[in-house]
């Protein structure tokens, strides 16, 4: 009897066991790399949908550095060891390159199969052209973004001052502004100035705004003078009081944070600072913000960077599959539309910017579609951070003060001529 | 006979010895034999795939003629100039004050432990907030002084001030750890004695503290230097290498080499450059010891 009892028993537990275990072997669990900037709490709620609507998947979200180039030297470690511990990663628009050819990037191709062209063209275009590399797709698009000029609408009416267009214009109202209100903590306009990643826009913003370009037929095209302008631009920022007094040491999420405490009047900043200022507990400026095109010269047009950050499946992940079903799920406009809403990140399809409930809660999506569609490429280069390095050290010390027009953009010349020839 | 024995008690101690080697040769050895390895090798960082090609000693010609690698070298310089004896300074006269008799010693050494407890990159942050622009502690002081705010990281000479002060409030509390340690072997018979001799406070530390201290020193000196030498938390906290690269060390330079352009080749060249560079600055401290 004793004998009968105890052999169920083994019998039950070894069952249960055996089935736990074939539970255990179907779930998979994928971990997806995030920066601390790109909104992990939204990341977190898309993949508990997923979850859902996948009960044999399980998805970590790991949460890396707060800026671009922090992220990367995380990831270089990771990567460059073969590591297998991230399926799925986001990299920023300025990455395809460099990962495609240190072999980072599980191409996606294959995965695709017969539909890639199909599904290629429902994206905007210059994220298609971003993510492939030498014919390869090396990720998906997950948002979209660009810099925008952000303004304070109330003070503008206050002073009735038009929403500017030119630079010169912005800089007029911006002393306007800051002599009537006789505020010391407010500036006039402010972008990313610390040695960052974000400074590379700042020089490259006003040089395309001159017409110019970094590079033509793809060799250094420094030798214009409106390579100077951007240099310029600033220095006269700086000398009529516009810009913050530590604008070297500013990097990009200084300027929300500025922003929101009710302290700048321009700033010239990414889209995902809209969510933040209309919805944050703290926000001093619901509901007095607008955001439009950023200005340009007198008889230039406006320029703006691209930005936005890409799905890549990392070429060491022992869950592939899962992996690919993963990022194309959150490179769909279902969760392009979820991370509007949320996180006020542009969609990556043309399509989901007329969505009411999108516009709903951005109204400036309405016009920032042509914005997005015109937005210009940092270069495109394996050795992307060699670029970036140079031309954000320079721009930093010159808005430090330590360098002039002519040494900053000397040493720019003499340092990116062996990348960019 | 004997001859036999003395074998196996031999062949017995290579056997105890040998986890301990080969423990050594795996961490120790194999890196450092990577590392030198590496340095003689680079990669195209445009096509990564073509693999490592051996340049010989190409990768040290082109640091020598790489104005970063001097900058960023002359900058380590400096910290160790500075740092170096502002800590002993300043670890020296905390130690002092911690072997005073307090009744309660406990929040004393607490206070010691602290700073060196932190991460160092913690510390480098926390400076960083104290010397912002607008709203740090600094320029508040400053401002009540009368004096209009300074732009501490914006300016290379105030970075390398501000970035100092950092180095030396983290690392003098080390020092003075070990200095402490040492004061307490010091004989309290010998100030006793030389209190009946008539000896001033003074005379008492420059004649028997600081003699009798000297071995501290030396060691909590060697330490000391060779941090200084890889000095990097505190930087790339508080400014990042900037404005420019201006305030960045040889470390940082690595670091970028490396993680940043997976430029390996130089990267392992340039810590090469460094382990050298260490080894300079101690070995005056190990010639001056070996003769003591």
């Amino acid at each position: 009897m004793k004998t009968w009892k105890t052999l169920t028993a083994a019998t039950i537990g070894v069952v249960l066991a055996a089935s736990a275990m074939g539970a255990w072997a179907q779930q998979t669990t994928l971990r997806i790399f995030t920066g601390g900037q790109q909104r992990p709490d939204v990341m977190r709620k898309i993949a508990d949908e997923y979850q859902k609507r996948n009960p044999n998947v399980k998805v970590d979200v790991e949460v890396g550095g707060a800026t671009s180039e922090a992220q990367q030297q995380y990831l270089s470690t990771v990567l460059s060891s073969k590591d297998s511990v991230l399926d799925v990663i986001l990299i920023d628009v300025i990455r395809p390159a460099q990962w495609a050819a240190q072999g980072w990037a599980e191409p996606l191709d294959a995965y695709l199969g017969a539909d890639k062209p199909k599904i290629l063209a429902q994206y905007l275009k210059a994220y298609v052209d971003a993510d492939q590399v030498n014919g390869k797709l090396i990720a998906l698009p997950y948002f979209a973004d660009a810099q925008f000029l952000y303004y304070r609408k109330d003070l503008l009416e206050k002073y009735k001052r038009p929403v500017p267009k030119t630079w010169d214009e912005m800089m007029e109202t911006a002393r306007i502004v800051m002599e009537g209100e006789k505020n010391p903590q407010m500036q006039g306009f402010s972008t990313a100035g610390a040695p960052i990643e974000g400074t590379v826009c700042t020089y490259l913003v006003p040089l395309w705004g001159a017409g110019s370009e970094l590079t033509k037929g793809g060799k250094l095209n420094l030798d214009t003078p409106a390579a100077r302008e951007p240099f310029q631009l600033y220095g006269r920022m700086k000398q009529a009081g516009v810009l913050p007094k530590n604008i070297a040491e500013i990097p990009t999420d200084r300027i929300r944070i500025d922003m929101q405490a009710g302290n700048l009047l321009f700033a010239m900043t990414w889209s995902y600072v809209w969510n933040r200022l209309e919805n944050d507990a703290d926000s001093k400026v619901k509901g007095k913000i607008g955001v439009t095109m950023l200005p340009h010269d007198k008889g230039g047009a406006s320029a703006t960077c691209i930005g936005g950050w890409q799905l890549a499946v990392s070429a060491f992940s022992k869950n592939k599959a899962e992996a690919v079903k993963f990022a194309r799920w959150l490179s769909s406009p279902e969760v392009s539309k979820m991370q509007a809403i949320l996180a006020s990140h542009m969609p990556v399809f043309p399509a989901v910017f007329k969505d009411s409930e999108v516009l709903k809660a951005n109204p400036w999506f309405a016009d920032a579609l042509p914005v997005v569609e015109g937005a210009k490429s940092r270069p495109v280069t394996a050795q992307y951070p060699q670029v970036s390095d140079v031309i954000r050290g320079n721009m930093n010390a010159y808005l430090a003060g330590t360098k002039t027009t002519d040494v900053a953009l000397n040493d720019m010349k003499s340092r990116l001529a062996p990348f960019l020839r | 006979m004997t001859s036999g024995k003395d074998l196996s008690e031999r062949a017995l101690g290579a056997l105890l010895l040998a986890p301990a080697a080969a423990l050594l040769l795996v961490i120790v050895v194999y890196p450092i034999a990577t590392l030198f390895w590496n340095s003689l090798h680079a990669v195209d960082n445009a096509n990564p795939a073509a693999g490592e090609t051996f340049v010989a000693f190409a990768n040290y010609a082109r640091a020598f003629d790489d104005e970063r690698f001097w900058r960023s070298t002359w900058n380590t310089v400096l910290y160790v100039v500075v740092t170096v004896p502002g800590a002993l300074v300043v670890g020296l006269a905390l130690a002092l004050l911690a072997n005073l008799p307090f009744r309660i010693k406990w929040p004393v050494r607490l206070g010691l432990l602290l700073p060196w407890a932190l991460p160092l990159v913690f510390a480098g942050l926390i400076f960083r907030w104290f010397f912002e622009y607008r709203t740090g502690v600094v320029n508040d002081w400053l401002g009540r002084l009368g004096v209009e705010p300074l732009q501490w990281l914006s300016s290379p000479t105030l970075a390398f001030i501000a970035i100092s002060i950092a180095i030396v409030w983290k690392a003098s509390s080390f020092m003075a750890l070990i200095l402490l340690a040492g004061l307490q072997t010091i004989p309290r018979s010998l100030y006793e004695a030389a209190e009946v001799d008539g000896a001033t406070r003074w005379q008492q530390f420059w004649e028997i503290t600081l003699p009798m201290l000297a071995p501290s020193i030396f060691v909590a000196l060697i330490f000391r230097t060779i941090t200084a030498v890889q000095t990097f938390d505190i930087p790339f906290a508080m400014t990042g290498g900037g404005p420019g690269d201006s305030t960045e060390t040889l470390a940082m330079y690595i670091y970028k080499t490396t993680l940043d352009f997976l430029d390996f080749g130089y990267g392992s060249a340039l810590a090469a450059l460094m382990f050298l560079l260490s080894l300079i600055a101690t070995s005056a401290y190990l010639r001056h010891t070996n003769r003591a």
